[in-house]
C-alpha cells in the first residue's frame, strides 16, 4: 500500500506540473492580450481600418498597453474601433491623444498607435472618443507612388519631344556639320590677338610721355622741378607736422587714463569700484559685523551658562576669587 | 417462480440430484456446427469428464456453460437458473458459485499471486475485509501447497505451479461448481497425476461437483466418476471408464489407445 | 459485387473500430467505475512515458532550433528564431511529435498487453470473475491515454522550449527572460488551444486503437506481435489524421 501512495503522489505531481505549465501559459498570452486584469474601453473612429481586426495590440507611445474589443460599423464611411486598454493608463493618457492605425513592420500585423499630443489637456475617462489621425498606409504610398510615375512620365514625353525637335532641326544640324566653321573661328581669334598687340604699344607710348614730364622736360616740367621750392615748402609742412604729433601724444596719454579707470570700473576691481559700485560688500561687511556682536554674545551668555554649572562652578569661583585678589592687591599697590 | 426452482434446486442438491442440465444445445461459428443437439447432466457431487478430440467443442460447452458464449438455442440450467436469459448482474451472481479452471491457467500478469488470488474475492463479494480476504488467500494457498509464493508474480513460477495458483484462485470463492478446461495439458505426466490428485482432494473437501474437460485419459482414468464422448457436437456415448473401455466400439476405442 | 480482400478487410476493420470506440461511450459513463484501475493506468501510460516525452522534445526543440538559425540569418530575422521555433514547438511539432511517441511506446504495449491477455483467457477469467473487462480493461485506459497524453504534451513542449532556449544561446547571447517574452509575445489563444484540444484526441486515438487491436487480437504469439505493431501503425496514421481535420477545422474558425 505504501508504494501505491508513492505512485498516485508522483502522478499527482505529473499531472499537475502539466496543467501547470498550461495554466502559465495561457496567463503569459492572456497577460499580453490584456484578457486579464482590469481594462477600461476607448474609442476612436477611422474612414478605413486597413484590415484591423480584434485582437490586434494597441499601442501608447509604442508600449503594449492593451488590444482592440471590437470594430463597429457606423455608416459607410465612418467605422469606430473599441479598444480595451489597461487601468494603469488612465492615469498617463490624455484625452487629446492621437489615434493612429499603423503595421508592425511593413508586411505586419497592423496596431493601433495611442500618441501624445505633449499639449496640458485632462486624463482620459472611460469610454472617450479620441481623436484619430489618418496615416499612410501602404495604399496611399503606393497610390503616391503612381503619380509621381505619371508625372516622370509626363517628363519623359516632353523630353523625348525635344530631343526630337533637336534631331528633326536642320538649321542647327546645318552649323554643327559646317566644316568651315572651326577655321573661321580660329581666324577670328588670331584678329583679335593682333588687336590686342596693338592695344600694347599705343600703351607703351604713353608711359614714355608721362615718364618725360616727370623729368621736366619742358615748362610744366621747370615748374614741378625747382628743387629749393621743394625744400622749403617740405620744412613747413614738417613743423605743421611735428606741433599735430604732440598733441597727438597728449590726447593719447589722457585717453589710457580714462580707459584704466574705466576698466576697473567696469570689472569690479579695485577701490574705485568699491566705493563707487558694491553696495553689497557694505551689507556683507556690515553682516559680518552683526555677526561677531552675535558671536561675542553668545559666547558670553555660554560663559555665563558655564559659570552656572556645578561642574565648572569651582573653576569660576577661582577665577573670580583670583580677580578679587587682584584687585585687592591693585588697592594695596595704590 | 424463481424461488420455487431454488427450494428445488436446493432439494435437489440436498438428495443428490442434478445440479446442472443442459439439453438441446446448439452452437456455430459460421458454418462449422460445433455443438449440435448436445445433451448432458451433472449429478450433485459427481466428477464428470467430457471427453473429446482437439477442436470437437468441448471447450466451447463449458464456456457456454458459464456464460462467456451465447449459445444459438438450447437450455442451460445451472443450480436451477436458466444462463441464457440472465441479465448481468444476476449472471454474475451465478458465477461466483461456479469455478472455472482456464486451459492457459488465465494468471494476470500485472498482479503478484496475492492479487490474482484477491481479485475474484473483491470482486465477487463486495462487502468483505480485508482479514478476511487475508485468511481466505491464506486458507487457498496452503490448500495448493503454495503458501510462500504468496508475494511472487506469475512469471517467477513454473508451470505446474501456475497451475495450481489458478486453482487455488478458482476454489477461493468455495464454488459449488467447478468447471476444469484441460487441467493437464502442458504439463508433464507426473505434475499431471499431482494436479489431478489435487483436484480429488479438494474436491473431497469443499464436497463440490465438476466437470472436467480433457483428452489425457490418465486423467480421465484417475478423476472420473462418469465419461461423456463428444464427437460431432453431441453426446456420442456415456459410462464410467471401465464400462467405456469395454465398449467395443472403434470410434471410442481409439481414445483407449 | 466481390470487393478486394483487402479492402473488404479494412472496412470490416473501420466498422469494429467505430463499435468499440461507440462501445467505449456506453460503458465509460456507467457504473461500476474503476477508479483504482484508472489511477494505476494514468501512472502507467502518463508518469511512466514522461522521461521518453522529456528526452525527445528536448532534442527536438534543440535541433530544430539550430536547423532553423541558418535560413533566418539568410533572411536577416535571426532575432525571430524563438518566436519562430515557440510557434512552430506549441503550434504543431509538440502535440504532434508527443503523441506519435505516445504511439509508439503505449499503443504497443496497451496492443500487446490486451493482446496477450486475450490470448491467455485472461479477459475471459475477469468476466467469469465478476468484472466487465471492457470497463475495466479499456475504459481505463482509454480514459488515460486520453487526459494523460495532453499533461505529455504540456511538458513536452516546456521541455521543448527549454531545449530551444539552449539552442538559442550556443550561437548568440539571449537571455532566458528576453527569449520567454519573444515565445510569449508571438503566441495567442488560437495557438495553443487548439494545440491543446487535438491533443485528447490523439490520445483517445491512440488508446481506442491500441485496445481495440488488442482486444480483438489473434490467437497465439504472433497475433499479440501483430497486434501490437497495427496498433503503432494505425494510431499514427490516424494521429495525423486528426491533425489534418483539426487544422481544417482551426482554419474555419478562424483561429489561425
Amino acid at each position: 500500500m505504501a508504494k501505491k501512495t508513492v505512485n498516485t503522489i508522483k502522478l499527482g505531481v505529473f499531472v499537475l506540473s502539466g496543467l501547470l505549465f498550461l495554466i502559465v501559459m495561457l496567463y503569459m498570452i492572456g497577460k499580453n492580450r490584456n484578457l486579464f486584469g482590469p481594462a477600461f474601453v476607448l474609442k476612436a473612429q477611422f474612414e478605413n481600418v486597413q484590415g484591423l481586426v480584434p485582437g490586434n495590440n494597441v499601442r501608447f507611445s509604442g508600449i503594449q498597453v492593451g488590444t482592440v474589443k471590437r470594430i463597429n460599423i457606423i455608416n459607410d464611411t465612418l467605422i469606430e474601433v473599441v479598444m480595451l486598454v489597461d487601468d494603469k493608463m488612465q492615469q498617463i493618457m490624455r484625452n487629446n491623444a492621437i489615434v493612429a492605425i499603423g503595421s508592425e513592420g511593413l508586411m505586419g500585423n497592423k496596431v493601433v498607435n495611442i500618441s501624445p499630443a505633449r499639449s496640458p489637456a485632462p486624463f482620459v475617462t472611460k469610454g472617450e472618443l479620441l481623436s484619430s489621425r489618418k496615416v499612410l498606409n501602404t495604399d496611399d504610398m503606393l497610390q503616391t507612388l503612381s503619380k509621381t510615375n505619371q508625372d516622370i512620365a509626363v517628363v519623359a514625353a516632353q523630353l523625348k519631344i525635344a530631343v526630337q525637335r533637336v534631331n528633326n532641326s536642320a538649321a542647327l544640324w546645318a552649323i554643327l556639320n559646317d566644316e568651315t566653321l572651326p577655321q573661321n573661328l580660329r581666324s577670328a581669334a588670331a584678329n583679335v590677338q593682333q588687336a590686342t598687340a596693338r592695344a600694347a604699344i599705343v600703351a607703351s607710348d604713353l608711359q614714355s610721355i608721362i615718364g618725360s614730364v616727370k623729368n621736366g622736360k619742358g615748362s610744366l616740367g621747370a615748374v614741378l622741378t625747382d628743387t629749393s621750392f621743394a625744400v622749403s615748402l617740405h620744412d613747413a609742412i614738417e613743423k605743421i607736422k611735428g606741433v599735430g604729433d604732440k598733441a597727438d601724444e597728449l590726447a593719447v596719454s589722457l585717453n589710457s587714463v580714462i580707459t584704466g579707470v574705466k576698466q576697473d570700473y567696469n570689472t569690479g576691481r579695485g577701490p574705485v569700484n568699491a566705493l563707487f559700485k558694491d553696495s553689497s560688500m557694505v551689507v556683507s561687511i556690515s553682516k559680518s559685523l552683526d555677526n561677531i556682536q552675535k558671536g561675542t554674545d553668545a559666547f558670553n551668555q555660554n560663559m555665563e551658562a558655564l559659570k552656572h554649572n556645578f561642574l565648572f562652578r569651582g573653576y569660576f569661583r577661582k577665577l573670580e576669587k583670583q580677580k578679587s585678589k587682584e584687585n585687592r592687591q591693585g588697592f594695596a599697590a595704590q | 417462480m424463481r424461488e420455487q426452482t431454488l427450494i428445488q434446486a436446493e432439494k435437489e442438491k440436498e438428495t443428490g440430484r442434478d445440479v446442472m442440465v443442459v439439453k438441446h444445445l446448439f452452437k456455430s461459428f459460421g458454418s462449422n456446427k460445433v455443438l449440435n443437439d448436445f445433451n448432458l447432466t451433472l449429478g450433485n457431487g459427481e466428477n464428470l469428464v467430457v471427453l473429446g478430440k482437439s477442436g470437437s467443442g468441448k471447450s466451447v460447452l463449458i464456456k457456454c456453460i458459464i456464460g462467456l458464449l451465447t449459445p444459438e438455442s438450447g437450455i442451460i440450467e445451472v443450480l436451477g437458473q436458466q444462463i441464457t436469459d440472465l441479465d448481468h448482474d444476476e449472471l454474475d451472481k451465478v458465477r461466483a458459485k461456479i469455478g472455472f479452471l482456464f486451459q492457459s491457467n488465465a494468471l494476470y500478469d500485472s498482479m503478484t499471486v496475492r492479487q490474482n488470488l484477491e481479485f475474484p474475492l473483491r470482486r465477487h463479494w463486495m462487502q468483505v475485509t480485508q482479514q478476511e480476504v487475508d485468511q481466505l488467500v491464506q486458507e487457498a494457498l496452503e490448500d495448493v501447497g503454495l503458501a510462500h509464493t504468496i508475494n511472487m508474480m506469475p512469471a517467477e513460477l513454473s508451470g505446474g505451479m501456475r497451475k495450481r495458483i489458478a486453482l487455488a484462485r478458482t476454489l477461493i470463492l468455495k464454488p459449488e461448481i467447478i468447471l476444469y478446461d484441460e487441467p493437464t495439458t502442458g504439463l508433464d505426466p507426473i505434475t499431471g497425476k499431482e494436479i489431478i490428485q489435487l483436484i480429488m482432494t479438494i474436491q473431497k473437501k469443499y464436497r463440490s461437483s465438476s466437470v472436467i474437460i480433457s483428452h489425457d485419459m490418465n486423467c480421465v482414468r484417475l478423476a472420473a466418476d462418469r465419461i461423456v464422448v463428444l464427437i460431432d457436437g453431441r453426446c456420442y456415448a456415456q459410462g464410467t471408464y471401465d464400462e467405456l473401455k469395454r465398449n467395443g466400439d472403434p470410434v471410442i476405442h481409439q481414445f483407449f489407445e | 459485387m466481390e470487393l478486394p480482400v483487402k479492402t473488404s478487410e479494412f472496412l470490416k476493420q473501420t466498422g469494429e473500430a467505430s463499435a468499440f470506440a461507440g462501445r467505449f461511450f456506453k460503458e465509460a459513463f456507467r457504473p461500476r467505475y474503476e477508479i483504482a484501475e484508472f489511477t494505476r493506468q494514468c501512472f502507467v501510460i502518463g508518469y511512466k512515458s514522461f522521461p521518453l516525452i522529456g528526452l525527445t522534445g528536448f532534442i527536438m526543440g534543440l535541433v530544430l532550433t539550430i536547423q532553423l538559425r541558418p535560413s533566418l540569418i539568410e533572411y536577416g530575422v535571426e532575432s525571430q528564431l524563438p518566436a519562430m521555433v515557440g510557434i512552430a514547438i506549441v503550434r504543431e511539432i509538440g502535440p504532434v511529435i508527443t503523441a506519435l511517441i505516445f504511439a509508439g511506446k503505449i499503443g504497443s504495449s496497451i496492443g500487446a498487453e490486451l493482446g496477450s491477455m486475450k490470448v491467455t483467457e485472461q479477459i475471459d477469467a475477469m468476466e467469469v470473475s465478476g468484472t466487465n473487462p471492457f470497463k475495466y480493461l479499456v475504459v481505463t485506459r482509454v480514459l488515460a491515454a486520453t487526459l494523460m497524453l495532453p499533461v505529455l504534451v504540456m511538458l513536452g513542449d516546456a521541455i521543448s522550449l527549454f531545449g530551444s532556449y539552449l539552442g538559442v544561446n550556443i550561437r548568440g547571447v539571449t537571455s532566458f527572460n528576453l527569449f520567454y517574452t519573444q515565445v510569449f509575445d508571438v503566441l495567442a489563444f488560437g495557438d495553443v488551444l487548439p494545440a491543446f484540444i487535438k491533443s485528447f484526441f490523439f490520445g483517445f486515438a491512440v488508446g481506442i486503437i491500441g485496445c481495440y487491436k488488442g482486444y480483438y487480437s489473434a490467437k497465439g504469439t504472433e497475433g499479440v506481435g501483430q497486434s501490437a505493431n497495427s496498433a503503432v501503425v494505425v494510431s499514427s496514421i490516424v494521429i495525423f489524421i486528426i491533425d489534418l481535420v483539426v487544422v481544417q477545422i482551426t482554419d474555419l474558425l478562424n483561429l489561425n
